[in-house]
């Protein structure tokens, strides 16, 4: 089997995930055997436009991001999120609960108007996606795993567990007995609950499970002594875009 | 076979003369919990522990446990059964009957060498409980207050001293070479029995009804509203199950390296609370709603283990309860659903 082609592309994000796929390298050199990579950024500066797997990292942020979104949907057989900006609209979406005109402002004082921004969202927003690879970073060990099921022909797939299975798994004191409050319950495992293994309380970064119940949850970070708006800030993180399209769906959030 | 006495001071030399022998494990303080690990110092075990964050069963049952390992030309299959003789130390005695259950389910049907590999090579000590370890505690009503005969080695407080019943010749071979323990005395037999006798007051029953109604009260609660209230209280996070010392349920998966040449199966603890659990083939999911797989739970425990196996299938450990976030307690559970058996029955008659 001829060794499939890879390229990696970046939008509105801090390339932390493309750098955790190069750390991936050190313990995985094998993986430049089992694939060809035509255009990486953050490792060589060689750029091959005829690929088969397209990994994107970065949310779609800007008028502008949606040509580049379309033309790599055209060009790649499969095209992969890669992190928490390309899968949730990251970070950046915080500000999609936001007046734009203040964000804009904020982050560009008095060059605002140069910047074209828009609300930031999710790459599946603007073209079909075939998997997702989530996390802030990414998990490079989650990584290597996608890479071997593309290569054996499926697409990465990932258990609809909650972080708990993955803490409870390693027989991790909960958080939550330690004083701290955690958003394992609703969120997606796979990280191996690496934020509560080191103790601290997880903070949503793969995102939601597909049945999140939510009120219960804020009903228990209310138990632990959070108010209303920090609660709301913890959710915001990582969550507002998925709890908006939620919203939007006239479900709780 | 026989009490012996163990003082307490010999307790270190103890661990210490097993250890050349034995990966020993027992309770240690983690987090202002306890967790079973291996025993490094001595100085760590703490035997008077009130309950561990998950049960012993993960010497029995690994939460991730490689099958066997695999390479796919010429399809070779090398099983990976690791024998490690482990000594168990401070097993509560409702976490023994739940070993009593796990060993009748992986000896029964389809023997699973896994599991027996690691039971034969496991040397149980447990230890009497003196006094309730938790608030949610109920062994008392399940009837798992004291051992059951799958010990090697059982302890009782006595002060000072340990009283050792040697329950099988695995546990005589603990004390082999181990010169610290003698022959207990009519004294010694005298004040173990004030101990045991003192206990049970220290205990209440917690269960509003005997425990040898609860298939029953289940089986009268199929169609119970209280299902749907519990569903929408719970998260679904699994940690009741991942506690559970008598939860034995596994996924299994196989994963191949980059080279797509070898692969190992690996099983991993599942959970029934999670979305996925009933979802077969064809994408139907029997089990759908967070309702229907609380019900299954408390059933299972409580219903369908005691009309497989003779062994209701909850120990009263209480460890779910300490971990559910939104408080799901089978406790609170069981009695609800009787109170409201008895409420129903006279409607139902009506009708
Ligand atoms: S620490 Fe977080 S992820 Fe771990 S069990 Fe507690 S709530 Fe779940
Ligand atoms: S524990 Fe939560 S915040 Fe931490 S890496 Fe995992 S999903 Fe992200
Ligand atoms: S621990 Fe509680 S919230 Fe989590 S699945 Fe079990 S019952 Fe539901
Ligand atoms: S159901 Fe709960 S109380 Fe019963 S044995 Fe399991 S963890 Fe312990
Ligand atoms: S539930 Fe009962 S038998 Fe089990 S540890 Fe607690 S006190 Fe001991």
């Amino acid at each position: 089997m001829a060794k499939p082609k890879i390229a990696f592309f970046e939008f509105t994000s801090c390339e932390g995930c493309q750098l955790t796929v190069v750390d991936s390298l050190q313990d995985h050199p094998e993986l430049l055997d089992a694939v060809d990579i035509v255009q990486f950024r953050e490792a060589m500066s060689e750029k091959g436009e005829d690929y088969q797997i397209a990994f994107i990292e970065g949310s779609c942020s800007r008028p502008g991001d949606e040509a580049k979104l379309m033309e790599i949907r055209e060009k790649a057989d499969l095209v992969i999120a890669l992190g928490a900006c390309a899968h949730l609209g990251g970070v950046n979406a915080i500000r999609n609960r936001m007046p734009l005109e203040d964000v804009r402002k904020y982050v560009y004082g008095d060059k605002a108007e140069w910047y074209a921004t828009y609300p930031a969202r999710p790459i599946s927003a603007v073209i079909p996606i075939d998997a997702v690879i989530p996390g802030c970073p990414i998990d490079r060990n989650e990584f290597i795993r996608a890479v071997t099921y593309l290569l054996q022909g499926r697409l990465p797939y990932i258990p609809d567990n909650p972080v708990c299975i993955d803490c409870k798994l390693k027989g991790n004191v909960c958080v939550y007995q330690r004083g701290m409050t955690c958003l394992g319950p609703i969120t997606l495992a796979g990280c191996d609950a690496i934020c509560p293994t080191y103790g601290e309380g997880c903070d949503g970064c793969r995102g939601l499970i597909s049945a999140p119940n939510i009120p219960a949850l804020r009903t228990v970070l209310a138990e632990h002594g959070m108010n209303e708006t920090d609660i709301e800030a913890k959710m915001t993180v990582f969550l507002t875009y998925q709890r908006m399209e939620l919203e939007a769906a006239g479900h709780d959030s | 076979m026989g009490f012996k006495i163990m003082p307490k001071s010999a307790l270190v030399d103890w661990v210490n003369h097993l250890r050349a022998g034995y990966r020993v494990v027992g309770p240690q303080p983690r987090h202002g919990q306890y967790v079973f690990a291996e025993i490094n110092d001595p100085a760590d075990l703490a035997l008077d522990y009130p309950t561990s964050v998950l049960p012993p069963k993960q010497y029995l049952l690994p939460p991730r446990e490689v099958l066997f390992n695999f390479q796919n030309s010429g399809m070779r299959i090398e099983a990976n059964i690791k024998v490690e003789p482990t000594v168990i130390l401070g097993v509560h005695t409702c976490d023994m009957h739940a070993i009593r259950l796990l060993d009748h389910v992986h000896n029964n049907g389809y023997a699973d060498q896994h599991y027996q590999t690691h039971r034969a090579n496991t040397y149980l000590v447990s230890i009497e409980c003196l006094k309730p370890c938790m608030e949610h505690s109920f062994c008392k009503s399940m009837g798992t207050l004291t051992v059951p005969e799958e010990f090697d080695l059982h302890l009782t407080d006595l002060g000072t001293a340990y009283t050792v019943d040697i329950g099988s010749e695995k546990g005589e071979k603990l004390l082999e070479g181990f010169d610290q323990v003698w022959e207990a005395s009519d004294d010694d037999y005298q004040l173990l029995s004030r101990v045991l006798t003192e206990k049970w007051p220290r205990f209440s029953y917690r269960l509003d009804f005997d425990v040898t109604e609860l298939p029953d009260i289940l089986n009268l609660s199929q169609k119970s509203g209280y299902w749907n209230e519990l569903g929408d209280r719970c998260l679904a996070c699994g940690m009741c199950t991942k506690v559970c010392p008598t939860c034995y349920c596994f996924d299994v998966s196989d994963n191949v390296d980059l080279t797509l040449k070898n692969g190992q199966r690996v099983r991993t603890w599942d959970s029934c609370q999670v979305e996925e659990f009933a979802l077969v083939a064809g994408g139907h999911n029997f089990r759908s709603k967070r309702a229907l797989r609380q019900r299954h739970r408390f059933l299972r425990k409580g219903k369908y283990q005691y009309e497989a196996f003779g062994m209701v299938g909850c120990v009263g450990c209480g460890r779910c309860a300490q971990a559910c976030l939104v408080h799901i307690t089978p406790v609170e559970t069981f009695n609800e659903l009787y109170r409201r058996s008895q409420r129903t029955e006279p409607a139902e008659v009506k009708a």
